[in-house]
């Protein structure tokens, strides 16, 4: 596998070393005065293209705040953040949206599809919002690459949860996005659906050279990565290449508060007796 | 954007019944309104009588108010209409009879008749006049000599008379004994309506003159047209002839007014009745299309946020709410167009039959009206949109992400405050306006809309209100109620914005209803206070044709049971002061009554504060003492003012006495013979009598009675009936307020209730999961029940408040005093009314809602 690791270009001419998204020094911070709370404390990181990332940290770690701001759904308070070259932090709210719309595809955990458009019309709700008229071939041949080529008609509300997700995968993949932010995308699915979800991006990584970003609180979903990303309290906290997902459940008991706990405790326990 | 909310739109059919609904009453009110409008500026009167006349010239019944200043140009110019027929002077006849393409020229008369044994009222007419309808004589010959008459062909079949039969006509008092020479019959109206010509007797044209007390005048002119000459060309060449004599030259369907002329003051009613309700249409409209989509947007707050997310401009999404909202008001306007139709022609009879319009006053319903119509609902839908679509696009995309779908509370910010501080101030200034300039039957119209701006800012600011009211009536609800009470209230703390959307319609229609009826009671309990208190007399004689015999006065006081000061005649009319400058004038004129010096005293319940009444003979004048101070410099005892009476008349009158009144109630007294020769009767209508010292009502009842007796149509009412009569009369008015209002109620109660079952239904897995987790189908509509119910108290308290701004100031302005009047039911009802409709309208969808298992409900997608 020529693919793997080497400084290459995949056919859409992605150079595989360069980064897509980079956030230097990104702060944010909410509310004012006394009740003032530090989600992101000054994160650095870069994502290199035609790469999968997995997101990781305990509730409240600022992981959604990350995902926000790395996106352009939000706004940071302080810091950098480059996408494809341009610096975004300064952009008004219509070049954010046209940035989303053109550049970036998201999956959310709860799928959200609009229930009123059926899942051919869902798939090229972006285009069309853009003013762009998709191209039916390429929009069929996404579709089939999620399996969903008998479904084109339905409503979301007669798919399964798992095809809602690979409607959504779909919808994110046909503006061919220099990066795929992920939002829990396994979340709600079960073990098999989850892993079906997970192979269809890793697949668009290695097959179409796709950039996707996840944010995911499961050690098996973060093991289909590249490279896992930890935080705590609003820092990166460590990462870990090509992880397995013992290596990364391992990670997650030692992050943050969980890492302060007394040592002494864990002996006792250990030696409880046995 | 416009196939993605026309994808919306068939999904979310439900969702959208609602706006739906809004928008087509509210187009099926304003067309209505259109209608009306229209046909009180277009004011088709069909000739009767005067059909045959191409061209029909009248008196100008339009008077120009003078200005204060003649010579400022900036000054706007004020026109009222006169009251009195404004005749014209017959020798116009031969003038306009030389004017080229004029066949003939026909002065008409008209004055009331009773005919002995024939019930009803008739009029007496020329004969020459005939030939403008034209009669045409059925047998016999026409009036040659006096006492000869025709009559026409219904008249002599109901009073059973053939050509040669004596009959006994009465004219202005005076009966006399003529010969029935033929009969005429008048062509079938052709112009449709059911009405044909009034009930006509002719007599010789020195008759006429004599009877009608009118020699060298005429009602109008009747003008032939030369055959192949236009009737707007020789309307043309008429005006040009008589240019400078105060006439007006009317063709087609205006020229009935100079047959009609009271159908003028309907014109100005038809158009302030339609453009108070239709404004209060569109503002109700305004609200409620808001209200409704403003929750349909909340409740799609998640898949706006998701379409932000994914790339959609803020600019895109306001673009898709607003293309939502106007295909939706699209078909409803359009859908709203013909029940519109119907409505507007049964408001019309509703009028007719309350005489607030003569029934000579014909619909009209053109295209103009119902595009003027369906834009105004379209622009009103529109505003609407564009409110709700700016909050919807400024929806934060990660709201997508978020997994709670509570919406955090705002405080209103300067975009809220600021509007709202507005409307308060506009409350206020047109309450003032209400106090301190309006009086008369038009006070409403700026006491009406103050509830509504008031409801406006305090919509404005619903949300703050709403959390403020929910804290301070949710403690004792939860003091009372227990588990239910607890999350009753806890949910209306968690959505207050979704509460404020439900309270706004609740509170619309408590203010609206309380404020538009307590108006009605007010103005109603005032009137008739006025009049009763006014009315001194213990009985009154008046005439069934219009006028009294002059001599009937003389015999009145003549009875010992009167005495000469006992009795006074009573003329009522409007006429307007020209000189000196009345600052205190407005358009509708004063009142002006025509009393008998002598009877003064006793009869009419004012005093005089200088001068005195007795003075009242020949060319006087007793005026309201503030009212004088405001004329010219200040006007007193012995000064000259120049008034313009109801027939157009000027007369120099001297100032004689000077007596003070309840603001509002200012009036001219002026003597009975001057005034009667200017009203359109020429007599007094009524004798006011006072029974003399120690004589008891039926006494005097009795002795009035057998002077009437024998005397056609002279009729004696006490006191009691004249009460009655005049109560009646208000009630029908009133009534057509109410009609109006009510309509306008039915309207948000409609959309009142809209809201809640669109609310609620939409918390189906809410329900799910709260019986999930424990409780029962009846707490979960229990709570409901709580929740309705202080909706149902927060829009109460808040609709009460707003119709305050109204009623209070209409209070003083009509009745002197704050407190309006009328019976504590009313608003009682209104409260009962509301809180039972929200609660109905809450709990039946609940009811759905929770007939799923909870289960199934809970796993339902929001």
């Amino acid at each position: 596998m020529l693919l793997c690791m080497n400084r290459q270009r995949n056919p859409r001419g992605v150079d595989r070393s360069a980064e897509v998204v980079r956030l230097d020094s990104v702060r944010k911070t909410y509310g004012r005065g006394g009740g003032t709370v530090e989600a992101l404390a000054g994160v650095t990181i870069g994502f290199r293209s035609g790469s999968l990332t997995a997101v990781m940290g305990p509730s409240g770690s600022g992981k959604s705040t990350f995902l926000h701001c790395a996106a352009g759904l939000d706004r940071p308070t302080s810091g950098s953040i480059v996408f494809d070259g341009e610096e975004i932090t300064g952009l008004g709210e219509v070049a954010l949206t046209r940035l989303r719309r053109e550049r970036i595809g998201f999956i959310f955990q709860s799928f959200n599809l609009l229930p009123a458009l059926t899942v051919l019309q869902n798939v090229t709700l972006p285009m069309k919002l853009g003013g762009r008229e998709p191209d039916p071939g390429f929009v069929a041949e996404v579709i089939a690459r999620v399996g969903l080529r008998d479904r084109v008609d339905h409503r979301p509300s007669e798919l399964s949860g798992g095809q809602q997700q690979r409607v959504a995968i779909a919808r994110a993949l046909v503006t061919q996005p220099a990066v795929i932010f992920g939002d829990e995308p396994t979340g709600a699915l079960d073990t098999r659906t989850a892993m079906e979800v997970l192979t269809l991006l890793r697949e668009a990584v290695e097959e179409a050279g796709q950039t996707v970003v996840m944010v995911t609180h499961d050690p098996v979903a973060a093991s289909y990565a590249d490279r896992v990303v930890f935080l705590a309290d609003g820092r990166l906290v460590g990462e870990i290449a090509n992880p397995t997902a013992e290596a990364v459940a391992e990670r997650l008991t030692h992050l943050g508060a969980w890492d302060e706990r007394p040592r002494r405790q864990a002996p006792s326990r250990a030696g409880g007796g046995y | 954007m416009w196939s993605l909310a026309l994808s919306t739109l068939r999904f979310r059919r439900s969702a959208f019944l609602a706006g739906f609904v809004a928008v087509l009453l509210g187009a099926a009110i304003i067309t209505a309104c259109g209608a009306l409008m229209e046909t009180g500026i277009r004011l088709d009167v069909p000739p009767k009588r005067l059909a045959a006349a191409t061209v029909v010239v009248g008196g100008d019944q339009v008077y120009t108010l003078p200005k204060a200043d003649p010579a400022d140009e900036e000054e706007d110019l004020q026109w009222g209409t006169l009251p009195e027929r404004v005749r014209l002077d017959a020798g116009l006849a031969g003038t306009v009879a030389k004017v080229p393409g004029v066949a003939a020229a026909i002065p008409d008369l008209s004055f009331p008749a009773l005919l002995v044994g024939y019930a009803g009222p008739v009029s007496g007419h020329p004969w020459a006049s005939a030939e403008l309808a034209p009669y045409g004589l059925r047998e016999g010959a026409a009036p040659a000599a006096e006492g000869d008459v025709v009559l026409d062909a219904e008249t002599a079949r109901r009073s059973g008379k053939k050509t040669g039969d004596q009959i006994e006509i009465t004219v202005r008092g005076v009966i006399g004994t003529y010969r029935v020479t033929g009969i005429a019959t008048a062509p079938a109206a052709g112009d449709g309506s059911a009405a044909g010509p009034e009930p006509a007797v002719f007599f010789g044209a020195a008759d006429a003159e004599r009877l009608s007390g009118l020699a060298g005048k005429a009602d109008a002119i009747g003008v032939i047209a030369a055959p192949g000459v236009g009737a707007e060309e020789l309307r043309a060449r008429i005006d040009a002839a008589l240019r400078g004599k105060n006439t007006v030259t009317l063709i087609g369907d205006d020229r009935g007014l100079a047959e009609f002329p009271a159908a003028l003051t309907s014109s100005e009613n038809l158009i302030v009745l339609a453009a108070v309700f239709g404004a209060m249409g569109i503002m109700v409209a305004m609200f409620v299309v808001a209200s409704t989509l403003g929750l349909s947007v909340q409740q799609r707050q998640r898949e706006m946020a998701l379409l932000r997310a994914i790339g959609t401009t803020p600019g895109q999404v306001r673009r898709m709410v607003i293309g939502e909202a106007m295909a939706v008001s699209t078909l409803a306007t359009l859908a709203g167009i013909v029940p519109g139709f119907l409505l507007g022609g049964w408001l019309f009879d509703r009028l007719v039959a309350a005489g607030v319009v003569p029934e000579v006053v014909v619909f009209r319903q053109g295209l103009l009206p119902v595009l003027v119509g369906a834009g105004v609902s379209l622009l009103t839908a529109f505003t609407a949109a564009l409110v709700t679509a700016r909050r919807a696009a400024a929806t934060k995309p990660t709201e997508a992400l978020a997994e709670s779908a509570l919406q955090p509370y705002r405080r209103p910010g300067p975009g809220r405050w600021i509007p709202a501080v507005i409307c308060f101030v506009g409350g206020l200034s047109l309450a003032g306006v209400t106090v301190f300039i309006m009086s008369g039957p038009l006070t409403s119209s700026t006491a009406g809309p103050a509830v509504l701006v008031w409801a406006l800012g305090l919509a404005l600011l619903a949300p703050a209100l709403t959390k403020a009211l929910t804290e301070l009536l949710g403690r004792p609800l939860l003091s009372l109620s227990g588990t239910p009470g607890y999350l009753a209230l806890l949910n209306a703390r968690a959505r207050t914005t979704r509460m404020s959307a439900a309270v706004l319609p609740v509170m619309l229609a408590t203010g609206m209803a309380t404020a538009n009826l307590y108006m009605q009671t007010t103005q109603v309990s005032a009137t008739e206070r006025a009049y009763t208190e006014s009315l001194r007399a213990d009985a009154v004689v008046t005439s069934a044709t219009g006028g009294l015999a002059p001599g009937l006065l003389a015999k009145v006081r003549e009875l010992p049971e009167v005495g000469q000061g006992g009795a006074t005649e009573l003329v009522t009319s409007t006429g307007y002061v020209e000189k000196p400058h009345d600052g205190w004038q407005r358009e509708e004129g004063w009142p002006i009554q025509g009393v008998t010096a002598e009877g003064v005293a006793r009869t009419i319940a004012l005093t005089p504060s200088e001068g005195s009444f007795g003075d009242l003979r020949g060319k006087t004048v007793a005026l309201e003492a503030d009212h004088a101070r405001a004329i010219g410099g200040g006007v007193g005892i012995g000064d000259t003012v120049t008034v313009r009476l109801g027939d157009r008349s000027a007369v120099d009158l001297k100032v004689v006495a000077l007596f003070e009144t309840r603001t509002g109630s200012e009036k001219f007294l002026v003597p009975a013979d001057l005034l009667a020769p200017h009203t359109t009767a020429g007599l007094a209508p009524q004798i006011l009598v006072r029974a003399a010292d120690g004589v008891g009502a039926d006494a005097l009842m009795a002795a009035l009675g057998r002077l009437a007796e024998g005397q056609e149509g002279v009729v004696v009412a006490d006191r009691d009936a004249l009460t009655a009569t005049h109560a009646e009369q208000q009630r029908t008015q009133a009534w057509v307020n109410y009609l109006l209002v009510g309509m306008v109620l039915a309207y948000t109660a409609i959309s009142m209730v809209n809201t809640q079952v669109m609310a609620t239904a939409r918390r189906r897995r809410e329900f799910g999961l709260q019986r999930l987790t424990g409780s029962t189908r009846a707490q979960v509509m229990r709570m409901m029940a709580l929740e309705a119910g202080l909706v149902a108290g927060i829009g109460i308290l808040l609709g009460t408040v707003a119709s305050l701004i109204s009623l209070v100031p209409f209070s003083i302005a009509v009745d002197d005093t704050p407190f309006p009047s009328g019976p504590v039911w009313i608003y009682l009802a209104v409260v009962a009314f509301a809180t039972l409709l929200t609660v109905a309208a809450t709990l039946a969808p609940t009811w759905l809602a929770t007939r799923s298992r909870p289960a199934e409900a809970a796993a339902a997608a929001e």
